[in-house]
């Protein structure tokens, strides 16, 4: 073939199409956004500002990692002032405005349940968040959203549980009147029947400002030997320990994830007393200073005392922080496995990914090997505090249920 | 009976505090007229300077020993092979924090006062003769400000400060029951009682109490009369960020130090429309009605109605006294 002007623009045009085509249909974005509402004001600002600044190391080590694919991350973070409504007007405006979201963390259970009848098509995104409410782990109902841990009803069955193998016949539920207070209730009822422990007080309080004498009384009145808080983070709970524990209350106090952390337990130590000595728990994590079979820990820990000296981040990671980075690296997994078989990071396929997430080795944030099942990871152990050392020490073994 | 007593007397205690929040915005709105919706933010600011105070401070490295914790020998020695928890115990670690108590409530009256004045002199006074409404509208501006404010100086964290008076638990037997209170309950809310008193007494039988009446009969009267208007303001603001001081640093003992604190001014409000705006013993009277009705609510209900039932009977009681128990009716004349 005679080769001119004419022809010669035409096959190249054409080579370069050929050439060119799977790159323009593999079109790699320069980067991938995840995106999170964080109540970084209002009541639980406590909890968010704690928070951002470890989904900024998380992002820093991803990114240190090679990102999901090659390409490297870039995190969001919003303020949602722990308003439902709020949270979902951010994470629209992510959806609007950021061409490449692949993962979002939302900030209570409000927002998780107001926000899933929106995630379909391309409204549709990955979504952990700071909830463990039963009813987000559900994949035939959420399968984008999932729980990084066992839910609040599975916190209840291992409580029960060692109250059952303690010997105890009695407990009281003293909960916040939100949703995120009343969630296990229900559940946690039928549970200590089937383990015959009987439910002699079920009371709810304001998450807030709640009127400390009046609910022990009730308790004092109830005579529980056993009480589960459940629905609060730094405040009730506390003042409900200090409260029974002044009037001479022998009952022993045992709360889920959110009233776990040590900084409160130290803060109020340190004013109100060792009132807290004994205090139980269920924690689905190892906490930050558990680093000996947690290499994950290790890293996080290093990059913190780079980083976040001089601040209260510097040796210790909060419990809060410790859920997000975890919801997040459950997620970056899930992405990252879709990545590597070469398919577009699509809700859909990242949903896939997470549902096949199997004997995982979380780097140490679980004690053993986990699974996601149902779109939760139903894995914890009981801590308790001790006011002498000041750290949450564990009672016992890695508990699946 | 005893049950209805025990209930009955917590509500009682709770009602005290709230009337102590509820001084402060009646304070506000006898002098000038304007319902302060900052009230809640102004208490917040006690709270904190209450822990800046009693605590911040006492943790610098220039603090002496016995601003962090007082330990004269024979306090040591008492408290030696004492078992925890007990009443003795309770009275003897409150006595070590002492000096971070009195230095925590002073520090808080001094500079709730400050900020009390700034608000009046920089905010309310260049709106003197406008529009009460856009008065009221700079103290819902202000809950932002305010928020946002205490949230950089103090940053969001939760944290806790001393009690003011030992929490020793106190316990008689009464109509065959076993009554439980708690020490430092009582004394907030003797405190609160003797400050709500305090206040009604000043009103009514000081000079300056006759300038807020005065002021709050008719505004340009009292110019007439001599009565220095803006100065009657600014007392009003000041008198309120007292009270708020005491209420924040009561409050901060209950529930810990949090940007939520705030939250409590809004719920004091209703209180404030039952008893009547301008009326210190309506007030007190619907503080004291709110707090047994919540208690009572919650024992016999649960927690679930204790936060609608008050407020239902706020909004009955608005219903057939549209200024509240003992609100003054205002005449319009055409």
């Amino acid at each position: 073939m005679k080769l001119n002007r004419r022809s010669f623009l035409a096959t190249g045009a054409a080579a370069t199409g050929v050439i060119g085509l799977p790159a323009i249909v593999k079109a790699q974005p320069k980067e991938y956004v995840v995106a999170q509402s964080l109540p970084m004001t209002g009541p639980f600002a406590t909890a968010g500002q704690l928070v951002s600044p470890a989904s900024k190391m998380f992002e820093a080590i991803t990114n240190a990692e090679g990102g999901i694919g090659g390409v490297p991350i870039r995190v969001e973070v919003e303020d949602s002032g722990y308003v439902p409504q709020r949270a979902l007007a951010n994470y629209q405006r992510a959806l609007a405005t950021e061409d490449n979201l692949v993962m979002y963390f939302g900030d209570s259970t409000g927002f998780m349940k107001l926000v899933a009848p929106e995630l379909k098509g391309k409204n549709a995104t990955l979504m952990g968040s700071t909830s463990f409410a039963t009813e987000l782990a559900n994949p035939e109902k959420n399968p984008y959203q999932y729980v990084a841990g066992p839910t609040y009803e599975d916190q209840f069955d291992i409580l029960l549980q060692n109250i059952a193998n303690e010997g105890g016949s009695t407990v009281a539920f003293i909960y916040s009147n939100t949703e995120f207070g009343r969630d296990p209730l229900a559940h946690g009822r039928q549970k200590a029947e089937e383990l015959g422990i009987e439910v002699v007080l079920e009371e709810s309080t304001k998450a807030e400002g709640a009127d400390i004498p009046t609910h022990v009384t009730k308790l004092a009145q109830s005579n529980a030997e056993y009480c589960i808080l459940q629905g609060y983070v730094t405040g009730v709970w506390p003042q409900l320990i200090g409260g029974a524990r002044q009037l001479g209350l022998q009952t022993k106090f045992m709360g889920t994830f959110w009233g776990m952390e040590k900084l409160i337990a130290d803060r109020v130590t340190a004013e109100a007393g060792p009132f807290l000595e004994g205090y139980l728990g269920v924690m689905p994590y190892r906490y930050s200073y558990d680093q000996e079979d947690a290499p994950r820990y290790r890293t996080y820990a290093a990059f913190q005392k780079e980083h976040f000296a001089g601040t209260p981040l510097e040796n210790y990671m909060p419990t809060w922080g410790i859920e997000a980075l975890c919801s997040m690296e459950i997620g970056l997994e899930a992405l990252r496995r879709v990545a590597n078989k070469g398919l577009e990071l699509t809700a859909d396929n990242a949903a896939e990914e997470l549902a096949g997430i199997q004997d995982w080795d979380s780097g140490g944030f679980f004690g053993p090997n986990v699974s996601m099942v149902s779109n939760k990871i139903g894995t914890g152990r009981v801590y308790q505090y001790s006011t002498e050392s000041g750290l949450f020490e564990p009672r016992s073994d890695w508990l699946s249920v | 009976m005893g049950q209805i007593l025990q209930f009955g007397i917590n509500g009682l205690m709770s009602g005290a505090i709230y009337a102590l929040i509820a001084v402060g915005i009646v304070s506000v709105f006898k002098a000038t007229k304007v319902v302060n919706f900052a009230h809640g933010y102004l208490i917040m600011f006690g709270a904190y300077f209450y822990f800046t105070f009693a605590v911040l401070l006492p943790g610098m490295s220039w603090a002496p020993a016995w601003y962090v914790s007082w330990e004269p020998a024979w306090l040591v020695e008492m408290k030696e092979g004492l078992p925890m928890f007990s009443p003795l115990g309770a009275v003897l670690d409150w006595l070590t924090n002492l000096p971070r108590v009195i230095i925590g409530l002073i520090g808080a009256l001094a500079a709730n006062a400050v900020v009390g004045l700034i608000i009046e002199r920089v905010l309310m006074r260049p709106l003197m003769g406008q529009s009460v409404f856009a008065m009221i509208m700079v103290t819902v501006g202000l809950i932002s400000v305010m928020s946002g404010g205490a949230q950089l100086i103090w940053t969001a964290d939760a944290n806790y400060v001393p009690s003011l008076a030992p929490n020793t638990p106190i316990r008689f037997t009464l109509f065959d029951t076993q009554i439980f209170l708690f020490g430092t309950d009582l004394v907030n809310a003797v405190i609160a009682v003797l400050l709500f008193g305090a206040i009604v007494a000043m009103v009514q039988f000081t000079k300056g109490g006759v300038a807020i009446r005065a002021t709050a009969e008719d505004q340009s009267t009292a110019y007439s009369m001599g009565i220095s208007v803006p100065r009657v303001f600014a007392r009003a603001w000041v008198l309120a960020s007292l009270t708020g001081a005491i209420a924040g640093a009561i409050l901060a003992t209950r529930n810990g130090v949090s940007p939520s604190l705030g939250l409590f001014g809004f719920s004091v409000l209703a209180i404030v429309l039952m008893g009547g705006l301008d009326s210190y013993v309506g007030v007190f009277i619907a503080a004291l009605v709110v707090g047994v009705l919540e208690a009572m609510t919650q024992w016999k209900f649960g927690g679930d109605w204790a936060g609608i039932v008050p407020y239902v009977a706020v909004l009955l009681v608005i219903l057939v006294r549209p200024h509240g128990l003992f609100g003054q009716k205002e005449v319009e004349r055409i």
